[in-house]
């Protein structure tokens, strides 16, 4: 950082970040709300302190090993070779981009004059953590215990999605190179496996008492608070906008990179170093929140749960291509994932007998799943890496995008590192006692203690 | 204790970045004991899961023994 030029770019790259972090912080306050809001009353305490324990569990195991993770997996190990260093191998070694220099004990990971960005990076992707634990969260409310919630909070958030990051984000992802994947705004990469982690938990956790009549009818539980639930929402989708951002590069000198010679070419990118514009994705948020809006009222009649919920549903749907859809394909694409969404989140319910308190497996996981499914189409022939092109890595091909190398990834997403952990996991949980509270507690509500404790004392006082 | 004792003196070195590094570049204290706090980290991580899934299970087999119904709560309700 000795020129202007570059200490301008460093600073503005680092100050861009840092402020996504406080923006997707929203999310995380969102998602308390909701779920508060979702939750009946004698639950709402222990609902809310689940989520907030979230935070820490799932921040130190960040910094323990989730972001080494991230920077170790990308070739799988073994699926496809690094354009750093041409090994199949664990990134570990001395190049740049090892995960080497994320260990717990790295002196990158403290304050270090000689590096500006890494614990910028770091909270970045570690509200992505948040988030992922928060999606599994809110479906699996007044029936687990903290304990095995925060194994599984860690289970998703520091090392499952941490994975599929690796993957499918990284600019050295064997899912990029292989399959074409392309995800600009985490349609798998976050939801859809976040979505179907929550399914494989509540597929062993089963559902809330009375959910289901004795002939196996489900019953409506609704919102008990409708108002936070909707500022929760809101709040989510306000978050959402700052995860956009951070999913981007916001200032990048591709003339260079590209091998155009003598060319400057300053632009945004997505996460994979392909061009697109803030304006660009400004269209896109908006407009697909917009479909999912009024797909979400249209399908449920007007119901302001799914509505609100078809909103998150129908950015969920296109963000894997928002970097590159004209608006109205945004918004299109987003009302056919949050139509999907909300019939396939009844389907379920009645076929399987599952419990989702909150529709966080139909809004997060059936609409990531059907946005990664549309990308592979609408965006197909397009390079899924700015890797793929140029003189960044010479000699190193990635698959373009397809709707066969996308529907693979979301299986990969949904299936191989969402659904199948989760259900392990919550099935040795399960075997060891802890997963669920007992059926009395559940029927006096999580907060008897915490609310008799609170009674006495009103007495006391007088 | 202290990585750093003076920062003028620290900031100005007469290094070759290029070919020595930036100089003593890693500020906070203690600099090369990162084990040692990783270690106690790890034990009081460990410690924590220990500990409050045992004071959960304790307390909520506790609650479950006196088999309030489902509408007790409403009678702890507080009008403060």
């Amino acid at each position: 950082m000795t020129d202007g030029l570059g200490a301008l770019t460093t600073i503005f790259t680092e100050f861009y970040y840092w402020i996504t972090v406080v923006l997707m912080f929203l999310i995380h306050v969102g998602f308390c709300m909701y779920e508060v809001g979702a939750s009946r009353y004698k639950h709402h305490q222990h609902t809310l302190m689940k989520n907030t324990l979230l935070i820490p569990l799932v921040t130190v195991t960040w910094f323990f090993f989730g972001w080494w993770i991230y920077w170790a997996f990308p070739t799988g190990p073994g699926l496809a070779p690094s354009i750093m260093n041409e090994s199949a191998a664990l990134i570990t070694d001395e190049s740049l981009f090892s995960a080497k220099w994320y260990v717990a004990t790295s002196n990158l990971m403290a304050v270090n004059l000689g590096d500006h960005i890494s614990g910028v990076f770091w909270a970045a992707f570690l509200l992505f953590s948040w988030t992922a634990a928060s999606i599994v969260s809110g479906a699996i409310i007044e029936r687990i215990t903290t304990f095995a919630f925060g194994i599984l909070a860690i289970a998703i958030g520091s090392v499952f999605w941490t994975i599929d990051a690796a993957w499918g984000w990284h600019f050295d992802g064997w899912m990029l190179k292989l399959l074409g994947y392309h995800d600009a705004y985490a349609s798998g990469v976050i939801h859809a496996i976040a979505g179907g982690f929550a399914l494989g938990v509540l597929a062993v956790l089963g559902p809330r008492i009375g959910k289901f009549s004795s002939s196996g009818e489900p019953r409506n539980i609704g919102p008990r608070n409708p108002w936070l639930v909707t500022i929760g929402l809101f709040l989510i989708y306000t978050g959402f906008w700052g995860f956009y951002a951070a999913c981007n590069i916001p200032i990048f000198d591709l003339g260079p990179e590209y091998g155009m010679e003598g060319t400057t070419f300053f632009t945004a990118t997505s996460i994979y170093v392909t061009p697109t514009t803030l304006s660009g994705i400004t269209f896109n948020f908006l407009m697909s929140l917009s479909g999912g809006l009024l797909a979400g009222y249209w399908v449920s009649k007007g119901d302001p749960f799914w509505t609100y919920s078809g909103g998150l549903a129908g950015i969920i749907t296109a963000s894997a291509g928002n970097d590159l859809y004209h608006p109205l394909q945004a918004m299109l694409i987003a009302s056919v994932g949050t139509y999907i969404a909300y019939k396939m989140h009844y389907w379920v319910e009645r076929r399987f007998k599952i419990d989702d308190a909150v529709g966080a497996v139909a809004v997060h996981g059936y609409a990531g799943v059907v946005g990664l499914i549309i990308c592979g189409f609408v965006l197909w022939g397009y390079p899924s890496s700015g890797y793929s092109v140029g003189s960044m890595w010479v000699g190193t091909d990635y698959a373009p995008i397809n709707p066969l190398g996308m529907f693979i990834g979301a299986i990969i997403m949904f299936g191989v590192l969402g659904f199948l952990p989760g259900w392990i996991l919550a099935k040795i949980l399960h075997g060891a006692g802890k997963l669920r509270i007992p059926r009395e507690v559940e029927i006096a509500g999580l907060d008897y203690n915490i609310m008799e404790s609170a009674r006495k004392d009103e007495r006391t006082v007088g | 204790m202290a990585s750093v004792t003076n920062w003028i003196e620290h900031l100005t070195t007469d290094v070759d970045a290029a070919t020595e590094g930036v100089q003593v570049a890693d500020i906070y204290p203690m600099v090369g004991t990162e084990w040692m706090w990783l270690t106690v980290a790890i034990v009081f991580w460990l410690w924590f899961h220990v500990s409050t899934g045992a004071g959960e299970a304790e307390e909520q087999q506790k609650l479950a023994r006196k088999r309030p119904g489902a509408n007790d709560y409403k009678k702890n309700i507080t009008e403060w």
